[in-house]
């Protein structure tokens, strides 16, 4: 199996991929970049963290990698319900590419070749292999293609400068976009941009918001907690009054409002020009200063994303508070590259004209590190479970955010950027941080992505976790033990012996005290699981009931290659749309805007006609 | 946007001028034309009526009639329909039928146009119980509340509504999904608010259920007294023919006895119950028990009281009932203050039924054409489900609650709606998001 690109998604289907058993080959243009984060220098955030749980629950390098290089650390949204608590990181960038690249060497299944593809070769309808630029072949049963922004990037500076460049200071790589164009599929352009990067030691930190990480330590890996290394501040500041005057007199001059471009970009990481111009009253915007590693004073301004021409970017970055004198040590800059509309692929991340074919991260018109990352563990083990003969595997959407992530791409469809948010998964609060292991390990450990101490350690988890929620519903608590606790959380005393699960319900009363004061107690961080499923008891078993009905709605396969032309009962919208997801499952086909359920009605009928369903061949 | 073809006969069978059929469907055109044996020298313009002579399978001749062809998606299914105007009587529109089946066509089951229109977008489904409830409307009140709903009152109201809950859950997963951007956290005042005016708009939905159910379905009005009060005469005064027997015989009338009846426009359903007295008359008795069953789901009860006799105990707790209306009977006899009649001679009968459509239905005359009403069990379901998961939502979306249980719970309400209207997507829930907030670093 052959992953090309070593970034987020490619590194994690080669460590998938070598996990599932299969001799994997990581080749990419230059072999010091393997986990660069081209972008802002943080891991996780919103949903996002959870995907690296998720990932990392499955055998992924992304949590590990965090774990040894980040330098300040966040629990986000920790004064909301703990459903949508979400771990983040701020990492030294030369620290996680070296952890990548050491996590992907301690699996022996990983080959690392440095080159650039050329082409795919191909045998009847089958991936047979690559051959590189520089005329080396290689076979292969199944290729990953994580080419990220590099497919005939365009980089923009201004309306003037245009570089080829797939990030700065890196060649695009045209060939291998040609010889897919020739496979037929739907090609887009979609643009992002990065914001331009600093010398720290022309900043007036002194003046600035100091933001510290939390003092609680957090390992985002479920197998391992290395010491973190030394703990480093971000800084907050704001635009200006002038700043604000600057883009406006020279947005013209921008790649993005002067026409250069024309790719869609992500609303959610608007540029310096987007946000004045759309919301020309706000007075000013927040700049977020973080380090780029431990080892030098250089930082990312994070908010000022922008692709005007380089003077302006500096007069741009002096008009930040604190930021009079700054040094520009990088510019920013705009990035329009090629992506192929995702519905061209199945739940596999498998392109369906293709066998053995599979695309992940960028290239499918995502955005972020770690949904590059979510489909990269699922393209890794889909092609190596093609390579080696093996059942596919389908992440459900009540299941992970991978899920929601996969399902929303190849059902939907993307026309800007995509990135995960927790708002796009239905089961917002089974789909936790702390639940990810729980979740995925089953999975893990059916397909051997475990070694044998990563097992043990899975399993000693989680039967430790199921303990407590036991020992909360066999243990009672006498009033003489609660009362306290519960007068200190302002809550009603008790007048006879309570069951703890019971107790622990009302909010603000903690199940780990709870259990200490009833004489059972337990390591704070083994009763967090249970902790939040006693208090969302109900509300988890709702998700559960939607999940159940979501599940029947799965198990209606529909066959491969349904001729949605001869639905006579279907709107025209429906079976276009139908004809061009070519979904797996009626649960699918309901989630394709445009579907309605009239039109699901008509498919059932259709497909009872036409006789029982049969089984999916893959 | 073609589907099968189905056809039937949209007039009442049995004698008639005429009987009007439709075909609409994948191929209704083509099939249309052979029937009329029309040689397409060229197509026939849609919306024209077109005189021609109607076939059977075997090319016989049965009869003569209009045709009218409406081309996809510009009809009342949004496909290729074509109306047959043929002679009424059972034989003409069976031979029809039987062409038509005989070159593909089946039978449409009921409601199956209608069902179409709703498939296609060209209505909704409130809109389609509209349709149904226009077919069987008897009176001008209900004709208006179908036509107001079948225009969409009530759907644009509904849909508002949900505009309004995809709003809150945008803010609530801003709330979620962005929590470190320039505008800062949502103001859980606010949302407070905004969940409050929407409980309260559905409240003032739900209020008019019963007026609408009312609208719809004709008043209960139950005419009671003492025996020989005057009942009978009234109920037959009301309804302007002998329905009910009259005689001076105490307890003449044993069993209550319903009759339709169309006051201003507005539906009634008149009963006119036993006497109310102890008797020991088995079948008086139970009368009088189906009696008190009438009072007890009556909207407006009648109490007949004859020329300022005195009120017995049941009376006088008859006549507290707020929705009881005291009538003075047989005012030909003595004079007293209105509403007063005399059956015999018609006297105050005009006032009185004046009176009866004011404190009926006074209330749809002035909700006017501002408010729809809910005219079904369904609607009032759909929007109690929404209103009490609104309710739970109120105190997480305020100071202190959890965003996360607050949209779970708005995101009920909206499905609660959709099942009334339409379906959720979560892109739409970003887009406000994006429209409203300067989100990103």
């Amino acid at each position: 199996m052959i992953v090309i690109g070593g970034g987020h998604a490619g590194t994690e289907a080669a460590a998938l991929s070598a996990r599932s058993g299969a001799k994997t080959l990581l080749l990419t243009q230059n072999l010091e970049t393997i986990g660069q984060m081209s972008c802002n220098p943080a891991i996780g955030g919103i949903a996002k963290g959870t995907v690296v749980r998720e990932v990392d629950a499955l055998g992924g390098v992304m949590g590990r990698a965090t774990d040894r290089a980040m330098i300040q650390f966040r629990m986000l949204n920790r004064s909301k319900g703990p459903a949508v608590w979400s771990p983040r990181a701020q990492c030294d960038r030369g620290l996680y590419r070296r952890a990548v690249r050491t996590e992907l060497e301690a699996l022996p299944n990983v080959q690392f070749r440095q080159g650039t593809v050329a082409r795919l070769r191909l045998r009847g309808d089958r991936v047979a292999g690559v051959v590189t630029t520089d005329g080396r072949e290689f076979a292969a049963r199944a290729v990953v293609l994580t080419a990220g922004t590099f497919l005939r990037g365009r980089i923009f500076i201004g309306v003037d400068t245009v570089i080829p460049g797939g990030r700065a200071g890196e060649s695009p790589v045209e060939e291998i976009a040609q010889d897919i164009d020739a496979l037929g599929l739907t090609r887009e352009r979609f643009k992002t941009g990065t914001p331009p990067r600093i010398d720290g030691r022309t900043v007036d930190l002194g003046r600035l918001q100091r933001q510290d990480g939390d003092s609680e330590p957090y390992w985002f890996s479920h197998f391992a907690e290395p010491v973190h290394p030394a703990q480093l501040p971000c800084y907050l500041t704001h635009t200006s009054d002038a700043l604000r005057e600057i883009v406006a007199a020279h947005v013209r001059e921008s790649a993005m409002y002067g026409g250069a471009i024309g790719g869609r970009g992500p609303r959610y990481c608007p540029s310096i020009e987007d946000k004045i111009v759309r919301f020309p009253t706000a007075s000013r915007h927040q700049i977020f200063l973080e380090p780029e590693g431990l080892e030098t004073r250089e930082m990312y301004v994070n908010g000022l994303s922008t692709s005007l021409p380089v003077d302006v970017q500096l007069r741009l970055l002096r008009a930040v508070v604190g930021m009079e004198r700054a040094e520009m040590t990088r510019p920013g800059y705009a990035i329009e590259y090629d992506y192929f509309q995702p519905t061209q692929l199945d739940r596999t991340l498998s392109v369906r004209q293709v066998k053995g074919l599979y695309f992940a991260g960028q290239i499918n018109g995502t955005t972020g590190y770690e949904e590059a990352a979510g489909q990269g563990v699922v393209a890794g083990l889909n092609a190596a479970a093609w390579a080696l003969e093996r059942a596919p595997i389908v992440f459900d959407r009540s299941m992970s955010y991978i899920g929601v992530l996969v399902d929303d791409l190849v059902t939907r469809g993307v026309d800007e950027p995509y990135r995960l948010f927790t708002s796009r998964s239905e089961f917002r609060l089974l789909l936790r941080q702390d639940s990810a292991l729980r979740r995925m390990a089953p999975t893990a450990i059916t397909m051997g992505l475990y070694g044998p101490a990563e097992k043990s350690r899975a399993t000693g988890r989680l039967e430790a976790e199921q303990e407590v929620m036991n020992l909360a519903s066999a243990t009672t608590i006498r009033p003489d033990q609660a009362n306290d606790l519960l007068g200190r959380a302002g809550e009603t005393s008790i007048l006879t012996p309570m069951r703890v699960a019971e107790l622990a319900k009302r909010p603000n009363v903690d199940l780990a005290d709870l259990l200490a004061n009833a004489g059972v107690p337990r390591d704070y961080d083994t009763t967090r699981w249970a902790a939040i499923e006693i208090r969302y008891a109900g509300y988890l078993d709702r998700e559960r009931g939607m999940a159940a009905r979501l599940a029947e709605m799965e198990a209606f396969p529909i066959p491969a290659g349904t001729r949605y032309e001869t639905f006579l009962a279907l709107s025209t919208e429906a079976r276009e749309k139908l004809t061009k997801v070519q979904p797996a499952t009626l649960g699918q086909a309901a989630r394709i805007p445009g579907v309605s359920p009239n039109d699901l009605h008509g498919i059932v009928l259709e497909l009872q006609r036409a006789g029982p369903p049969m089984h999916r061949s893959t | 946007m073609l589907s099968d073809l189905i056809c039937a006969t949209a007039t009442p069978s049995g004698r008639a001028a005429v009987a009007l059929v439709r075909l609409s469907g994948r191929g209704a055109v083509s099939v249309a034309l052979r029937v009329l044996h029309w040689i397409p020298e060229r197509e026939p313009e849609p919306r024209r009526a077109y005189l021609a002579v109607f076939h059977e399978a075997d090319g016989t001749p049965f009869d003569r009639g209009l045709v009218t062809f409406y081309l996809a998606p510009a009809s009342y299914t949004g496909e290729d329909l074509v109306e047959f105007a043929c002679h009424g009587g059972l034989l003409t529109s069976s031979q029809l039928l039987a062409a038509l089946t005989a070159l593909g066509a089946r039978p449409a089951l009921p409601g199956e146009f209608t069902r179409r229109a709703v498939t296609h977008g060209k209505i909704d489904l409130i809109q389609a119980e509209a349709i149904g409830d226009l077919v069987d409307a008897t009176t001008r009140a209900q004709g208006r509340a179908a036509i107001r709903q079948l225009h969409g009152g009530l759907s644009r109201r509904l849909a508002d509504l949900r505009e309004t809950l995809i709003d809150l859950l945008a803010l609530l997963a801003y709330d979620i999904d962005f929590p470190e951007e320039d505008d800062g956290p949502v103001d859980r005042t606010a949302l407070g608010a905004a969940i409050g005016r929407t409980t309260a708009a559905i409240d003032g939905l739900l209020e008019t259920a019963s007026l609408g159910e009312r609208v719809r379905r004709g008043a209960l009005v139950v005419i009671a007294g003492r025996p020989n009060a005057g009942k009978s005469s009234l109920f037959n005064a009301l309804l302007g023919i002998e329905r009910a027997l009259v005689t001076e015989i105490e307890g003449t009338t044993r069993d209550t006895i319903e009759a339709d009846l169309d006051l201003d426009g507005y539906a009634v359903r008149l009963a006119d119950t036993a006497g109310l007295r102890s008797s020991e008359d088995r079948i008086e008795r139970l009368g009088i028990e189906v009696s008190r069953r009438y009072l007890g789901a009556a909207d407006l009860i009648l109490l007949c009281v004859e020329g300022g006799a005195d009120l017995t105990d049941e009376e006088q707790s008859l006549a507290a009932r707020s929705n009881t209306l005291r009538v003075n009977t047989k005012v030909d006899l003595c004079s007293l203050p209105s509403p007063g009649v005399s059956a015999l001679t018609g006297a105050g009968l005009g006032d009185l039924k004046r009176l009866l459509v004011d404190r009926l239905y006074g209330d749809v005359e002035l909700l006017g054409d501002t408010t729809p009403l809910l005219t079904r069990e369904r609607h009032q379901q759909g929007l109690a489900a929404a209103l009490a998961a609104l309710r739970d939502a109120a105190p997480e979306a305020g100071q202190g609650g959890d965003a996360v249980l607050a949209a779970h719970h708005v995101r009920r309400a909206v499905t609660a709606l959709d099942e009334l209207l339409g379906r959720v997507d979560v892109e739409e829930v970003f887009g406000r998001i994006f429209e409203r907030f300067c989100v990103g670093k």
